[in-house]
């Protein structure tokens, strides 16, 4: 009893002592903190110094302080690498192994010779230069971790974000298809009517449309509109508005009335404050009368199937979103067998060629006067061709939207 | 596109050069509004002299709309002067003409500003 109760304090004091010198090795080797820092810096230096020292010793005639003084640092740098090498093997999870191994070996090389000969091995010291090698090699390896790592977050994060792009850019595919899908694929068929449309977004997502409304007397609303912008805002609003004007265009046949009504309903639904031109017209297929109203937006043309053009341009109002309570006064106009009524978006007059020149009304008009004689798709598809082929190299800035409808052809 | 702002006394002229198109817009707009809310006060008039102005895309009106409300929200008069034929067309089609003021030249632009005011 007596001999197990006195030792254990013994016991104790050496478990504290060595759990210090364990905590002083990971803080000055293991580490990575300023300490860590501060002594590796310090052994660099030393070995530097005890390298350069060679060269100075042998220098003939040293007066007798000089070698003094190097004597009594070389015991010192000793004394540091010798501490530094017990700290390295207590901190090694393998003693043997560290002893044995190369960087282990070259330790022992650097301060082996001092023990067994003292000072007369100088030259002996050079092999200390190994030491400055191992140092240069090791952080040559850390730097090379580091870069490793670096270089795997990198691709990684670059994986995500493709994996994150194309995501959204199927996402952005499939709105599209939609956007596209809610455009009319067909005019309704009346004798003598044939219409064709083509819409050309700038981006992913328009904020163009046109629309064919079939109205509860047999006459036809034709809807031609541009939403200020493009993306995904701009095709948001345009859903908005051609389900508001599709609505409305049922309850009110007179085309003024039914954009003053479409334009109010937008304004109490437009929280990004965009705005949308519109044209829009009810034509009798049975008399060929057009009636319309005009809300900021470019002025429709008739070609006279004598050749001739017209433009739809009666006064009209401002774009609709902007401010509530705005008037648009209906125009009427008298198609003839074999007219044509050609409507666009101003993607088309203002598409721009690479010397910024646009693209205008002048050129479209000869178009229509040169090539309107044709069915409405040739027509359509031959003007979309001549923005193009001007257009050239320069990206398309804003979306095209084109449709022909031709009244009362035998 | 590039903007010059001339800041008077009374009024501070903003000089748009180029094309106000949609990658345009918002900076244009952005920058009337620091005018606008310049240093915590902002000028009696905002006039753009549009003489530079090349071209306007729907985008761009929108940023007009946006600036004419904020101008109105400040107190601020607010006025477009000296727009060439093809930018005039353009408003006066869009029918933005009837909601901001556009005027043949500078000097009309304030004095009507200042009947405005008075």
């Amino acid at each position: 009893m007596t001999l197990a109760v006195a030792p254990a304090p013994v016991r104790r004091g050496v478990a504290s002592v060595s759990a210090k010198v364990h905590a002083l090795s990971e803080l000055l080797l293991v580490s990575r903190g300023p300490y860590a820092r501060a002594f590796e810096s310090l052994i660099l230096g030393l070995i530097i110094f005890s390298v350069a020292s060679i060269g100075v010793e042998s220098i003939p005639g040293l007066p007798e302080w000089a070698t003094q003084a190097l004597r009594v640092a070389e015991i010192i740098v000793v004394a540091v690498f010798s501490f530094e090498y017990l700290l390295r093997i207590i901190v090694a999870p393998s003693k043997l192994a560290f002893i044995f191994s190369y960087s282990g070996l070259i330790d022992l090389l650097a301060i082996a010779p001092f023990y067994l000969t003292g000072f007369d091995a100088r030259w002996l010291r050079a092999l200390r230069l190994l030491r400055l090698l191992r140092v240069l090699k090791l952080q040559t390896h850390m730097l090379e971790t580091v870069v490793e790592e670096r270089t795997r977050e990198l691709r990684e994060k670059n994986a995500a974000l493709e994996k994150a792009q194309a995501q959204l850019k199927a996402e952005l595919e499939v709105a599209r298809a939609l956007q596209l899908a809610i455009l009319p694929s067909a005019f309704p068929a009346r004798p003598g009517c044939e219409a064709a449309a083509r819409m050309i977004p700038a981006t992913t997502m328009g904020g163009d449309f046109y629309d064919y409304i079939e109205l509860p007397d047999g006459q036809i609303g034709l809807v031609i509109a541009d939403v200020s912008g493009h993306g995904v805002p701009a095709a948001f609003f345009m859903a908005v508005a051609r389900t508001n004007l599709r609505e409305l265009a049922v309850r009110h046949t007179d085309p003024g009335e039914c954009l003053a009504q479409t334009n109010d309903a937008l304004c109490a639904q437009n929280p990004l404050e965009l705005f949308v031109t519109v044209f829009y017209c009810i034509l009798d297929p049975k008399t060929g009368v057009l009636r319309y109203a005009n809300g900021g937006h470019n002025q429709p043309y008739v070609r006279r199937a004598a050749g001739p053009i017209d433009s739809l341009d009666g006064a009209g109002g401002l774009v609709l979103g902007a401010m509530t309570g705005v008037k648009y006064p209906t125009h009427t106009a008298q198609l003839l067998r074999g007219d044509r009524l050609v409507l666009y978006t101003d993607g088309v007059t203002e598409a721009f060629n690479p010397t910024e020149e646009l693209y205008g009304a002048e050129r479209l008009v000869d178009e229509v006067h040169v090539h309107g004689g044709g069915t409405p798709t040739a027509l359509v598809e031959r003007i979309c061709q001549s923005v193009t082929n001007f257009a050239g190299l320069e990206p398309q800035s804003d979306d095209i939207t084109l449709t022909v409808l031709t009244w009362g052809a035998p | 596109m590039n903007l010059r702002i001339e800041a008077l006394a009374e009024v501070s002229y903003v000089i748009p050069e180029g094309r106000l198109d949609f990658d345009a817009a918002p900076g244009f707009q952005e920058a009337v509004e620091r005018v606008l809310g310049g240093a915590g006060k902002a000028p009696a008039a905002v006039i753009i002299d549009g003489a530079a102005l090349e071209y306007v895309s729907s985008a761009g009106l929108r940023a007009f709309l946006l600036i004419a409300r904020a101008a109105q929200r400040a107190g601020t008069s607010f006025a477009l002067c000296a727009l060439q034929p093809a930018v005039r067309d353009v408003f006066e089609l869009s029918g933005f003409s009837s909601i901001i003021a556009v005027h043949a030249d500078r000097a009309t632009a304030l004095a009507q500003a200042h009947q405005g005011r008075a």
